[in-house]
């Protein structure tokens, strides 16, 4: 199972930085989400992306993490020389994200939520 | 007297977005501002270099059409406020009334936000670039645009003058709406929290048909209905909160997932989102679906604005060349990688001319690099991608591109182009540096 199935994204841009909010679609998955998706295993899923430090920060309320991805727009989208120069799509790598099943995984898929 | 709660919708995201749905708000008197974000980072390059080419040009060409598209409803009471003047506010406000007049709404105020264009401060106070290490002076040759952020402050005092059209060149997005809003219900600039919850309603409604649902269906996991003719969205402002909402019979939807995903749009630090008006703290925000397509927000605190305004600095930065070929088939991937290695080879002698090289495979690796392992593809496009000092450089790039059909079997649907290249850096000023001023231009 890979993180699409559980969650969504939405990615922004601003000079050469890219954010990536990840939200779950079922609350139960939240408590597993923000001890799972960690800065750590983004920075690795875009590692040929962004070449700068990956930041997380929390909305606790409405259940989102945000993560801010440095260096990722080769220079920032006014001179960038990517095709997708202002990164409108990599908010859908991170839902590529291979998912533990079982109890390491989203409560609302293995029967403990 | 202040109202007990603003009506503000949006007007568009960005230029040239579709006029309709911003026609039907006002149609249906479902607001009384309309907030229409036309500026995006490299914009005002393009502006600056229109100005500076004929000194009656510079702002937003659909300014005019604007104004006599809603000229009836400005003359009910609709106000329209907008980051139309591009790098010439003034002219943009003499057309702006020019067109209202046409349209017979003889005697509308326009008013006019001057003072963000701070290449002269810049020379003046010559401070380091952050991001080049270097002093404005010694890059201000290429230097085409240099604009501050504007807050809500002199849309508010015009709003006070009785402007019913208002525009100006780097006015902040979320700004518009802080001022339709602090204005209608009385709320002081420095009111901190007001500020921050009004700066929310500004950065979601000037996404545009995002906050409908633009760019988020995915199916079959997220459907979006109407995604063909999507509304605009409104908010109704009142303490503490605000309710989005949409015209019935619009396409799209207001839905808390789509919200959410709006608020975390292009933000960074959600504890302290700044903007020229406000440090605004979102990561407490709460959203509740109240109705259908009606979803409440709340829980938006906010201190102080910073001191400093940010200064986005435009400049020329060499000339681009991009070109590409396309492979399908079976081996398309081998043979589009021979491709690169032909390209690669043959741009060795120019190596010096070169700042800055790539070369992706589209449909394998160009937007994720090996971050997503696809199947084979039934077809990939070499594209390359450069950055150089002379514009001959780039031109010769370009050629060896689309010369590539002599390069592997089967290539085809050969393109090459070359463009000056911009860069946009950015430098904090103080605000007392960057003084405003307004005007009233009457049609």
């Amino acid at each position: 199972m890979i993180l699409r199935e559980v969650a969504f994204s939405r990615c922004g841009d601003k000079s050469d930085v890219s954010n990536v909010c990840v939200f779950p679609y079922d609350p139960a998955d939240w408590p597993w989400l923000r001890g799972w998706l960690t800065a750590e295993r983004v920075a690795e899923k875009y590692r040929s992306v962004a070449h700068g430090p990956v930041h997380r920060y929390e909305l606790p309320v409405i259940e989102g993490l945000n993560f801010v991805l440095e260096r990722a727009l080769g220079g920032g989208a006014s001179s960038s020389l990517r095709m997708d120069t202002y990164g409108k799509c990599l908010q859908s790598l991170v839902l590529d994200l291979e998912v533990p099943d079982g109890p390491d995984g989203p409560p609302s898929r293995n029967g403990a939520a | 007297m202040s109202k007990r709660s603003a009506r503000i919708g949006t007007g568009s995201a960005h230029t040239y977005d579709r006029l309709p749905p911003a026609v039907a708000l006002a149609d249906a008197s479902a607001v009384d501002h309309l907030v229409f974000d036309r500026v995006g980072e490299g914009s005002l390059i393009k502006w600056q270099l229109d100005r500076d080419a004929d000194p009656a040009r510079g702002y937003d060409g659909q300014t005019e059409e604007v104004a006599r598209t809603f000229a009836r409803h400005v003359a009910a009471g609709l106000t329209l406020i907008g980051s139309f003047g591009g790098a010439n506010p003034e002219a943009a406000g003499v057309a702006a009334a020019k067109a209202f007049a046409e349209a017979g709404a003889t005697g509308t105020k326009v008013g006019i936000v001057v003072g963000d264009d701070v290449r002269r401060t810049l020379t003046d106070l010559d401070p380091v670039l952050p991001e080049l290490g270097r002093h404005f002076n010694e890059v201000a040759d290429d230097v085409i645009t240099a604009n501050a952020y504007i807050g809500a402050e002199p849309i508010v005092d015009l709003l006070d003058q009785g402007a019913r059209m208002i525009l100006g060149g780097r006015l902040c997005d979320a700004s518009l709406a802080v001022a339709a809003a602090c204005h209608d219900l009385g709320w002081a600039l420095d009111d901190w929290d007001a500020v921050a919850m009004t700066t929310l309603v500004g950065h979601l409604l000037t996404g545009g048909s995002g906050l409908t649902g633009g760019g988020f269906a995915d199916p079959p996991v997220r459907v979006v209905p109407g995604l063909h003719d999507l509304g605009f969205g409104m908010a109704e402002v009142e303490p503490g909160r605000f309710t989005l909402s949409k015209l019935a019979g619009t396409g799209g939807m207001i839905r808390t997932d789509v919200v959410k995903s709006r608020i975390a749009y292009e933000i960074t630090d959600p504890a302290r989102y700044l903007t020229p008006d406000v440090a605004a703290d979102l990561s407490q925000v709460r959203v509740a679906q109240v109705g259908d397509d009606r979803v409440e927000v709340s829980g938006i605190t906010g201190a102080a604005r910073p001191d400093t305004l940010r200064v986005l600095v435009g400049m020329r930065y060499g000339w681009k060349a991009v070109a590409q070929i396309t492979y399908g088939g079976p081996g398309c991937v081998d043979r589009a990688r021979l491709a690169e290695e032909v390209l690669r080879k043959r741009m060795e002698p120019m190596a010096s001319e070169v700042e800055e090289f790539r070369c992706d495979l589209v449909g394998c690796n160009a937007l994720f690099g090996d971050g997503y392992a696809g199947g084979p593809p039934a077809e990939v496009t070499v594209r390359m991608a450069a950055r150089c000092t002379t514009q001959e450089a780039a031109a010769q790039l370009a050629e060896y591109g689309t010369y590539l059909y002599w390069g592997p079997a089967g290539g085809g649907a050969m393109e090459g182009r070359v463009e000056p290249a911009v860069h946009i850096t950015d430098v904090l000023l103080p605000r007392a540096s960057v003084p405003l001023s307004v005007e009233v231009v009457t049609a």
